[in-house]
């Protein structure tokens, strides 16, 4: 049922996150958590934070007045993806272009602000203009509608794999014919009850607390960003693509070496970019994982801190660290673990 | 789609509906014209409208804590309804794959006071296990969970054409292989929050709702889920499956309008069914009946019916259409699975069940809108349609398993 499908390439790259906004690559520099001033707390609290920046100076004309900070950065990070593209939406039939997101909590800021809009003035006085942009599919459905995009608009969720399960049903979308380009986003925002969630369950990393070196043992730095990825169908002759999209799987459970092995066909990829959480549990039984898949000489990419502070969606943001840290050409493989069993896999060919 | 390995068929469907639990269930109340919208003070301080509650929902076996939201547990109630439907017990489901819809997630177990202080919130007891039922993914988790089950799992929210979109998204994963089988449907339950957030929007109508009808005033709000057990005809022949119906197209567009309003013309719309149409390999002329996404909003219901007159103009007969939320209200990200289940009854038993409260009919020429006694007649093809905020639109088409 695979064969004769059409190839599917990555063409673009935008992304806002602590690096600001950017189109393409992220140049290497060092990224230190920083003190978050949105909300109060006795003692500071560190993350890896989106510094404030005035949407329209990146994206001239748009109008973001009281979206959710998610679907700001949905909007400009496509917008960045499609110029980084080098795409003229204009020559493109828009009803053939999908946007696909990721998204663990969606719009969670202005769910808090309904919640306190309720606690103020009852459930029967809450802000008609905040709760639809509630909604996790705020976002992909704000890209759509400021670029014209007719196609399919999906957003996704899963607790380990938001950002690869975004990019196989992208490539699924595309290879069947049901878009030909497609707009691929994956991210989250930080909010106060998100943060706390994460304190409260003992899940944070000491740097969380202290500004000293990033260390090595025990929990994860919270992160936010949105990435966004072109991917399309249609092979167009004058560009470059980043990379080649190859099969993808990911599961619950099951044997996942064995699964990715017979997902691999027997080649050896000859670099692994491990994604999900940055804790450093989660990233050894990953680079395990890697390492009996491609063996001893296969490089390994661990998970960076930022992406891994994203939760489920920062596969993206793996995948564009690991293109930005070296010109590196050949297989590939985006390889995620949860839990014991739990794993999602992405072949790619990178050009 | 005329390769058997192409071809996606439907095994078992599980629903909780306000009628309670089972397909049978639900055909009996709704054949009865039964209408579940009551009258409803208690959703919270200040709330009066109607909606449509699922009753006596059991906690699942395990759950003595409060680790499964109300979303999660109709979705597990009618997954495991759906496996016992299509015959085989849940060990055939462990490598299946799932996609479950909704839009509620989780904050039927939130309040108020998370927003206020939350740190102060996750120290009552069970409130972190609360917290964790917060994001969408987590009904897919809850199923999979459960079951045992190990396949993929994915959420989807794409408003209320959550449902719809994640049968639709399923059959792409049954094409690519990434499962042998898939559990995919939808979810929602009755919470403050939308209740409150549709109330501030003035959607809702404080009567019963009048789908289609010039004096239509909005919507009601109702829980529930549905669930699908889908798999290629390839693999439902080998295991011997009965095969209830045939997903023979499926389509997903986006109006690109407007954040809460479809585009009044509805051509998104009408662009999704005729995509629906060209991947079913059928003409307007063979569809035997619409399920609509027919809300009972002034905005909705015309949209949609312009979207019906443009997508099978050129049609021998007006085409039927009737909208199944004026029985049990509209359950958000559960409703398009809820109705994909309702298609599938109304092609299995031909009868069409007409829209209720609908006096006076939208002027549409091309749309024969089923109202009054259920209409019964051969039903080899029936298409249901959903739409939702954000202006995504998904498009159903099943067969009967004869085609």
């Amino acid at each position: 049922m695979t064969a004769n499908l059409p190839t599917v390439t990555i063409t673009g790259i935008g992304s806002v996150s602590p690096y600001g906004p950017l189109a393409g690559l992220i140049p290497q520099c060092p990224l230190e958590p920083s003190v978050i001033t949105a909300w109060t707390s006795a003692e500071p609290r560190r993350a890896f934070l989106v510094q404030p920046f005035r949407p329209a100076s990146v994206v001239p004309g748009l109008k973001t007045r009281r979206l959710d900070r998610l679907s700001v950065w949905a909007l400009v990070a496509s917008s960045l993806a499609i110029q980084d593209a080098g795409i003229d939406l204009s020559q493109v039939d828009r009803s053939r272009v999908a946007v696909v997101f990721a998204t663990a909590f969606g719009c969670v800021e202005l769910t808090e602000a309904f919640y306190l809009s309720a606690a103020a003035n009852g459930w029967n006085g809450t802000d008609p203009a905040t709760f639809p942009e509630t909604l996790a599919s705020a976002p992909p459905s704000h890209v759509s509608l400021f670029h014209s995009l007719r196609g399919p608009n999906v957003t996704v969720s899963n607790k380990d794999f938001a950002g690869e399960s975004a990019l196989i049903q992208a490539t699924s979308l595309l290879r069947h014919g049901q878009a030909d380009l497609a707009i691929v986003l994956a991210g989250d925002a930080l909010a106060r009850t998100l943060y706390s969630w994460y304190e409260a369950a003992g899940l944070l990393s000491p740097a969380c607390y202290d500004s000293g070196p990033l260390p090595e043992a025990g929990g994860f730095i919270p992160s936010e960003g949105v990435a966004a990825l072109v991917m399309e169908s249609f092979g167009r002759g004058d560009v470059r693509p980043y990379a080649r999209i190859g099969s993808g799987r990911w599961a619950a459970g099951g044997q996942r070496a064995e699964i990715v092995r017979q997902m691999l066909g027997g080649s050896v990829p000859s670099l692994t970019v491990c994604s999900g959480n940055g804790a450093p549990c989660a990233t050894s039984s990953t680079t395990a994982l890697a390492r009996e898949i491609s063996g001893d000489g296969a490089v390994i990419i661990p998970s960076q801190p930022f992406a891994g502070g994203l939760a489920g969606t920062g596969a993206l943001f793996h995948l564009i660290l690991a293109l930005s840290s070296r010109p590196i050409r050949g297989q590939a493989l985006l390889l995620g673990t949860a839990g014991d069993s739990g794993f999602a896999a992405l072949l790619l060919e990178l050009l | 789609m005329t390769d058997i390995d192409e071809t996606i068929v439907v095994t078992g469907v599980g629903v909780v509906s306000p009628y309670g639990t089972g397909l049978d269930c639900l055909q009996a109340g709704m054949l009865s014209g039964k209408c579940c919208l009551e009258p409803t003070k208690d959703v919270y301080p200040g709330f009066e409208g109607m909606t449509a509650r699922v009753q006596g929902l059991a906690p699942l076996e395990e759950d003595s804590s409060s680790r499964y939201s109300r979303t999660d547990r109709l979705a597990t109630v009618a997954a495991r309804d759906a496996m016992a439907n299509s015959g085989h017990d849940s060990s055939t489901f462990r490598e299946s794959g799932i996609v479950m819809a909704n839009t509620v997630g989780g904050l039927t177990e939130i309040d108020t006071g998370i927003a206020e202080d939350p740190a102060a919130w996750y120290r009552r007891r069970g409130s972190l296990l609360r917290g964790a039922s917060y994001p969408f993914a987590h009904v897919a988790d809850a199923v999979g969970e459960h079951f045992g089950i190990r396949g993929p799992r994915c959420a989807i929210s794409v408003a209320c054409a959550s449902g719809a979109m994640a049968i639709a998204l399923a059959a792409n994963m049954l094409l690519d292989e990434a499962a042998p089988i898939m559990l995919a449907g939808g979810s929602d339950p009755l919470c403050p929050f939308t209740l409150s957030g549709f109330n501030s929007l003035r959607a809702l109508d404080p009567n019963p709702c009048s789908p289609f009808d010039q004096n239509r005033n909005g919507l009601n709000l109702g829980e529930g889920s549905a669930v699908l057990v889908l798999e290629t005809l390839t693999g439902a022949t080998a295991r011997n499956a009965n095969v209830l119906a045939v997903l023979r197209g499926w389509a997903m567009t986006n109006d690109a309008f407007h954040t809460t309003a479809p585009q009044k013309q509805g051509s998104g719309l009408a662009d999704c069914i005729k995509l629906s149409m060209e991947m079913a390999e059928v003409s307007g002329d063979e569809i035997g009946y619409v399920n609509a996404h027919g809300t009972g909003t002034p905005l909705n219901d015309v949209a949609e019916a312009n979207a019906f007159e443009t997508a099978f103009r050129g049609r021998n007969r007006p085409i039927p259409v009737s909208s199944t939320k004026s029985y049990f209200g509209h359950c958000l990200g559960a409703a398009g699975a809820l109705e994909a289940a309702i298609t599938i009854m109304a092609i299995r038993s031909g009868a069409l069940l007409p829209t209720l409260r609908l006096a006076d009919p939208i002027e549409s020429p091309g749309v024969d809108w089923l109202r009054g006694e259920v209409k019964r007649q051969p039903l080899p093809l029936a298409m249901s349609v959903s739409s939702g905020f954000g202006g995504s639109n998904t498009v159903l088409i099943f067969g009967s398993g004869h085609s």
